[in-house]
């Protein structure tokens, strides 16, 4: 359990959020030529790194928006909460 | 109003609180993003809509809610005609809105229950059983959130001193309301 700061409507517990996944994933422009193993590689291979990583959130329950976060994975500490479209500003 | 059975039958009270149903209520959601939008709002409602997060705006007809960034809720304050399903405001709106293309009205009169919870231990209520921390809400008259009470999505909104309303859809608001009963009994 851990609190989110959602950049439309401040601090909220994570129960009222559902994660999206790994942000910054860019589908491939041309799928139809992409190998099987490339488009596999899109399709479900993420990353998953003890230390700092890029989610996608969702505000399921409140504004229902979604924005990136960077999660240090090991101590759910959040080093960064950033809108849709926009660079994380940690690396 | 559409004719649908109504859940919450009756009005109950315990010690420092006081729970009841407010029917037939207008309800709206308008979405958009455009200026033109909130400035077509403003002119036919003769109000502002909420720019601020988590904070309304009302008049002696209407209130809107924040929702989020490009979503608000409009509601009559008072009760309107129980045995029509149009409203002057959506009629007008339809027309300013809609037509012109500016953003989208929707009518959830029938969606969304409108519960009224007034006396001093509402909050400690809602403490029994959501996430948020409702200490600057309860001070702040006009706060809107959206949260969970009971793994239900409700809407609430400080409307007084020890007043607030509560938004839950239809199907949620029965079990809602009971878990609330029962919850207020052991306050």
């Amino acid at each position: 359990m851990f609190l989110i700061n959602c950049p439309f409507c401040g601090e909220r517990e994570q129960s009222e959020f559902k994660a999206g996944g790994e942000a910054h994933i860019e589908r491939p422009k041309q799928p139809t030529e992409l190998s099987d193993d490339e488009w596999a590689e899109f399709l479900f291979m993420r990353k998953n790194i003890k230390g700092v990583q890029f989610e996608r959130w969702n505000h399921a329950h409140g504004c229902r928006k979604w924005f990136n976060i960077a999660r240090d994975t090991s101590n759910d500490q959040i080093k960064a909460v950033y809108k849709m479209g926009e660079k994380p500003t940690v690396k | 109003m559409l004719n649908y059975n109504q859940t919450i039958k009756e009005k109950k009270s315990y010690q420092g609180l006081q729970m009841n149903e407010v029917k037939p209520v207008m309800k709206l959601i308008v979405r958009g993003k455009k200026r033109e939008f909130l400035s077509a709002i403003g002119k036919s409602l003769n109000m502002v809509l909420p720019i601020k997060a988590n904070t309304s705006t009302q008049t002696e007809k209407l209130t809107a809610l924040w929702l989020s960034p490009d979503e608000w809720m409009i509601f009559s304050n008072g009760v309107v005609k129980g045995n029509t399903n149009t409203y002057d405001t959506e009629i007008i709106l339809n027309k300013n809105i809609c037509k012109l293309n500016l953003g989208a009205v929707v009518d959830v009169t029938d969606q969304y229950v409108r519960i009224v919870l007034k006396g001093d231990k509402v909050y400690d209520l809602f403490q029994t059983g959501s996430p948020f921390n409702f200490n600057e809400f309860r001070n702040k008259i006009g706060s809107v959130t959206q949260t969970i009470i009971a793994k239900v999505d409700v809407i609430i909104h400080n409307q007084n001193q020890n007043e607030v309303n509560l938004f839950v859809r239809r199907s949620f608001s029965e079990h809602l309301f009971s878990w609330m009963n029962d919850s207020a009994s052991r306050l």
